[in-house]
């Protein structure tokens, strides 16, 4: 009776622990639209998540045990690449770009600045694959992990299957990558009316909502389409984003619309990283905008705006910036 | 306690295989690479052909995938989970067996060479569709439906080399290729790819290196889907 009773109370906590580190782990802040990764294939975990956090930190991934993802994507700079214009080292056409912040995945359907990889749990293909970059292929990374003598056992704990996979390892750090979200800025407590914008980032917001919102619309701050906001093209890049994707006219110099969140750190800006500073950003909206064919509509008119407009907008914008996401422990090298 | 637990598996399996054996039939899907009459089997090594440019074949692997069996044009029979990587180097992947559960009779199969774009979207997958067997892309996602590699004094490229990595989902660039089959014959059921149909219909001298999605891909894989028949 009395064991009984003990059973039912252990019960009790672990669905409760259960559903609380659920909640933790990954969760859609209000008023956000329901992602786009589907979960049913790749129920969230606390051990999936570990053990993608451990993958993602961890140099096994690279030919010479060298480079991890983290490498490319430091937390501090809201996951992008500290300093490099262009990511180093890497050959063709990835390395004719500049490694995007990484947050809020679950929102995102196509992955890559040019949308060439189609879901979440492809994207560690890449990095691996490349020859200059990571020079490593997948089946030599599982056949290392499996070599390894705490791998196993964190396969087995997340997956109940000792016998690791490529499945199995794209889905982990799948899984680490999902719980990066970045919803917690000030703008949000603002939004949330636990705190006040100053009266020169209140009409930054107005302006950016005048002129910003169409293609980097809130709360997720990009409307996840591919556009051509008008910039000349680099002679030396040549670079065409979506069209070497797509094979389409139509798609042209159309680049992914990244999110404007957290931009205070992942400068340098654009898919090339031609831009260092926001004030460069701003002078490229409203003096740089090249003409083309598929320049977007809203971009055909220029932007005015006043130096002291452009210095509100970018008082907005750093009101984007989420130190809880960039110094939150779980998303920090694994100590354990 | 480990002898005991080792005696009921293996009275477990038996049990299920004679359970099985009752009510299933097991159909025989076999598939034979070739080069016109000649069987190609690269396991242990290259295959030399006696074509007057010392064309040799050096990797064949390619898709098949949704297997549908149909009477009459209706569809009476589908495997689950129907992905097969099919590797002229392993001899295990020549063999298909299908479970008929109840004796259905058909006189048709149909399949795709290639992996479906639904499938292509659905994030990292296990068994044939892992990404670690080799037939999948990493700069740009997507499966390689169909790998063919080989050598040719035809080409002038390094080593008189070809490559063939045929893939792409996307429209206007899908090259999934739907097949379809009367079957005679349900219980074996035979399929050929012969390679020399292949080779006989391209020019290697300007054709010899495609590796991604594109028109070239496309028209080769309408090629390649030419190569398979049921005996
Ligand atoms: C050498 C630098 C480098 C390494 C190492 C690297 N990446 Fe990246 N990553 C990049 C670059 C550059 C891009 C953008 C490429 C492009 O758009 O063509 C990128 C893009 C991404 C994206 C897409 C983000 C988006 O918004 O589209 C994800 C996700 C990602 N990387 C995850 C990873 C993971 C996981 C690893 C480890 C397996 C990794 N990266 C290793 C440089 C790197
Ligand atoms: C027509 C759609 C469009 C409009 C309008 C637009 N942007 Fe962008 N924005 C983009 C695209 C596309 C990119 C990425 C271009 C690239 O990667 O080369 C981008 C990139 C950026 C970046 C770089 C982010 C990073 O991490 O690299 C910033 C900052 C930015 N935009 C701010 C703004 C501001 C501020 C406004 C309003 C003044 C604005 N954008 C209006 C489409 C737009």
């Amino acid at each position: 009776m009395k064991a009984r009773r003990y059973f039912l109370l252990c019960i009790c906590f672990v669905v409760s622990a259960f559903q609380f580190t659920e909640k933790s782990l990954f969760f859609v802040p209000d008023t956000w639209p329901k992602p786009k990764y589907d979960f049913s294939k790749n129920p969230i975990t606390e051990s999936k998540v570990e053990l993608g956090r451990k993958l993602f930190y961890d140099p096994i991934f690279s030919g010479d045990n060298t480079i991890s993802c983290a490498s490319c994507h430091s937390q501090y700079t809201a996951f992008t690449h500290v300093d490099h214009a262009l990511s180093h080292g890497i050959e063709d056409r990835i390395g004719t770009r500049n490694s995007p912040a990484l947050m809020n995945l679950a929102w995102q359907k196509l992955f890559m600045r040019d949308g060439a990889v189609n879901h979440l749990d492809m994207q560690a293909l890449a990095p691996i694959s490349n020859p200059l970059e990571m020079d490593e292929t997948i089946t030599h990374v599982v056949s290392k992990l499996q070599a390894n003598n705490l791998y196993p056992t964190l396969f087995y704990r997340a997956f109940g299957d000792s016998i690791i996979t490529g499945e199995h390892t794209l889905k982990a750090i799948s899984q680490f990558m999902l719980t990066l979200i970045s919803s917690n800025s000030r703008y949000d407590s603002v939004m949330r009316k636990q705190a006040n914008f100053s009266e020169q980032e209140k009409n930054g917001y107005r302006l950016y909502q005048q002129n910003c919102s169409s293609c980097h619309p809130e709360p997720l701050f990009t409307n996840d389409e591919f556009m051509n906001n008008g910039l000349p093209t680099d002679s030396t890049l040549k670079d065409y984003g979506r069209l070497g994707v797509t094979k389409n006219p139509n798609d042209s110099l159309k680049f992914k619309v990244p999110t404007l969140r957290n931009v205070e750190f992942s400068y340098p800006y654009m898919h090339d990283g031609r831009f260092k500073r926001l004030s460069e950003v701003l002078k490229h909206y409203t003096s740089g905008i090249r003409q083309s064919n598929t320049l977007a509509n809203v971009l055909q008119k220029p932007i005015v705006l006043t130096s002291n407009e452009k210095v509100d907008i970018i008082a907005f914008l750093l009101t984007l910036t989420d130190k809880s996401f960039l110094f939150n422990p779980k998303f920090s090298y694994p100590r354990k | 306690m480990k002898n005991l637990s080792i005696i009921f598996v293996i009275v477990f399996v038996s049990s299920v295989r004679f359970i099985s054996a009752q009510t299933n039939t097991a159909m025989y899907i076999s598939i034979s690479p070739t080069y016109g009459a000649n069987v190609v089997d690269l396991a242990d090594s290259s295959f030399l052909t006696n074509d007057s440019n010392n064309l040799q074949i050096d990797v064949l692997k390619f898709y098949i995938s949704h297997f549908q069996f149909l009477k009459a044009g209706i569809n009476v029979l589908e495997e689950q989970n129907s992905f097969h990587l099919v590797d002229a180097s392993d001899p295990k992947t020549l063999q298909i067996i299908i479970l008929n559960k109840q004796n259905i009779v058909f006189d048709q199969l149909d399949f795709y060479l290639g992996i479906d774009s639904i499938t292509t979207v659905s994030g990292a997958m296990g068994g044939d569709l892992d990404p670690t067997k080799g037939m999948y892309w990493s700069w740009q996602s997507g499966y390689i439906n169909c790998k063919l590699e080989g050598k040719s004094k035809l080409c002038s490229t390094r080593n008189n080399e070809f490559q063939f990595h045929l893939g792409g989902y996307q429209s206007p660039f899908n090259t999934l290729q739907a097949l379809e089959f009367p079957i005679s014959n349900t219980e074996h059921i035979h399929i050929t790819f012969d390679i020399k149909k292949i080779i006989e219909n391209i020019n290697l001298a300007t054709l010899n290196h495609v590796m991604s999605p594109n028109n070239v891909a496309l028209q080769l894989s309408k090629t390649v889907s030419k190569a398979i028949s049921i005996k």
